[in-house]
């Protein structure tokens, strides 16, 4: 690789480097030439990554080069120590502002390529269509698995409501496309059940739980038409993918995430630890495999540590399986949501409403919508304005009640469970 | 509300926008967050509002705050 011999003849030392990335060839070179060299360890943003907190990630993790628009820039800033085996980083949560980066190594590259080519079946005359972000676990993983296999990745920045994005696929003769749920609302609604695809062979569906309706009329659809529907579960902290449902299982099971990728594990502990071993009992679901990331970021001096993880890590969603060993989620014990397949932390956004509307509030909510309660009516507006500016997430995700008090316990913590009853 | 309250009203949940700022310049090109899921939001309020069906043609075509108003146009609802 070309581009991958000059990074290393213009790079001395492994450095890290901020690359503000778009969909397109230019940027899909430049990381994975990084990648390849070593020399560059980069931390993927968003090309239109909120200024504020771009500068905020400037502060933190002082990067030695920024790569932007196809120019590397050497900062002023000195090279910091980073881990031999630190490959890559991506931001948790890009919408809310988040500085907690998730630290990838290449072993975590080697095996999401492996895992997600053999149980999708991947090989070189695919020719996948990725619209999800390159900053994207999703879409990056999409490129370490195609790739691998020496398959042509058809990148694209076009928005789907764009008459251009169609022409694309048709015309690139796109034989797979990834997406998240509400990529799979938007295909419904631009007609995609009439459209004459005959090169689309394989649909596959990640980030976030999808509605059971839709979920089945794809399902439905790619079986009356000898296509492929593979739903799939997984999180930034483990390269993206960690369970599948198989084809076969599509409709039967619509709403599972299935069994977990080839050479992973998944299995549920009770609130002792122990692990459960009868059907349809709730869990913490967790997982083992050599896709599980080493740890996260908070500061420079973080990116030198090493795998804090071992292979193996809780996700913080509850679950069950069933008598065929299929995982279905039933909830979350963390603090975020998923709006439109991206993390979207609750406490940060917490933090914006306090920091711009001073009001007293709370977060919670479903993959669908964020419950926002406040205590002054008045600053309604000014809430929803906020969260839509700062997130870039649509207004109309963020649904805001007024109640007379946060309700709290004796040292101020919050008690969001109390919030379902108000 | 008139007809024209209720298109801006839809700007306002999309995107939060003040009324003031809709005009001539309020687009896709304009408006960083105009995204395909602000897009489709606002498409989903168009119909909901006025009671309409689109077609994707109009869903493609509705990329500035102007070209709200045309597609409204065709399909008999005036402002």
């Amino acid at each position: 690789m070309r581009r991958a011999d000059y990074i290393t003849s213009a790079v001395r030392e492994r450095s890290l480097c901020f690359m503000l990335v778009e969909n397109n060839v230019c940027s899909v070179e430049w990381v994975m030439a990084s990648l390849v060299s070593r020399r560059l360890v980069p931390l993927v943003i968003s090309a239109k990554t909120d200024e504020a907190l771009y500068n905020r990630l400037l502060d933190t993790y002082k990067p030695a080069y920024i790569w932007q628009g196809g120019e590397l820039i050497r900062t002023n800033n000195a090279i910091t120590e980073l881990h031999p085996e630190l490959s890559h980083l991506l931001p948790t949560s890009g919408s809310t502002g988040s500085q907690k980066l998730v630290r990838h190594c290449y072993g975590n590259i080697e095996a999401a390529g492996l895992n997600i080519a053999t149980f999708f079946g991947l090989k070189e005359t695919d020719r996948p269509l990725m619209v999800l972000p390159l900053y994207y676990t999703m879409g990056m993983s999409m490129l370490f698995s195609h790739l691998r296999v020496g398959a042509t990745v058809l990148i694209t920045n076009l928005s789907m409501t764009d008459a251009a994005f169609w022409k694309f696929m048709k015309d690139a003769r796109a034989t797979s496309f990834t997406g998240v749920p509400y990529s799979f609302r938007i295909l419904s609604l631009m007609r995609f059940f009439r459209m004459d695809l005959p090169d689309l062979e394989l649909l596959t569906q990640g980030g976030g739980k999808m509605p059971r309706e839709l979920n089945i009329k794809f399902a439905e659809w790619c079986r009356d038409h000898n296509k492929r529907w593979i739903a799939t579960y997984g999180q930034s902290e483990c390269t993206a993918r960690m369970a599948y449902l198989p084809p076969q299982w599509a409709v039967e099971k619509a709403g599972s995430i299935g069994i977990a990728v080839p050479n992973g594990e998944l299995w549920l502990i009770d609130e002792n630890g122990n692990r459960i071993t009868t059907p349809h009992t709730e869990g913490e679901m967790c997982y083992r495999g050599k896709n599980v990331t080493m740890g996260y970021a908070a500061c420079t001096a973080d990116l030198a540590k090493g795998d804090e993880r071992n292979g193996s890590i809780r996700t913080g969603d509850l679950a069950y399986f069933d008598e065929d060993g299929c995982y279905y989620i039933a909830g979350r014990k963390g603090r975020f949501l998923k709006l439109f397949g991206m993390r979207v932390g609750l406490d940060e956004c917490e933090q914006i409403i306090a920091d711009n509307c001073q009001t007293d509030c709370a977060c919670v909510g479903t993959d669908e919508k964020m419950i926002v309660y406040i205590t002054d009516a008045a600053k309604t507006q000014a809430v929803k304005d906020t969260l839509a500016e700062k997130t870039h997430i649509v207004a109309t995700s963020f649904e805001i009640r007024v109640i007379d008090a946060i309700p709290k316990n004796e040292t101020g913590k919050k008690l969001y469970s109390k919030l379902d009853k108000i | 509300m008139t007809n024209t309250e209720k298109y801006n009203d839809i700007f306002a949940q999309v995107f939060g926008a003040k009324a003031g700022e809709l005009g001539d310049n309020y687009s896709k090109e304009n408006v960083p967050a105009w995204d395909s899921v602000h897009q489709l939001n606002i498409i989903a309020l168009m119909e909901e509002t006025f009671d309409l069906m689109l077609d994707p043609e109009d869903i493609m075509a509705c990329t500035s705050y102007n070209a709200g108003k045309e597609i409204l146009g065709r399909n008999g609802i005036e402002l």
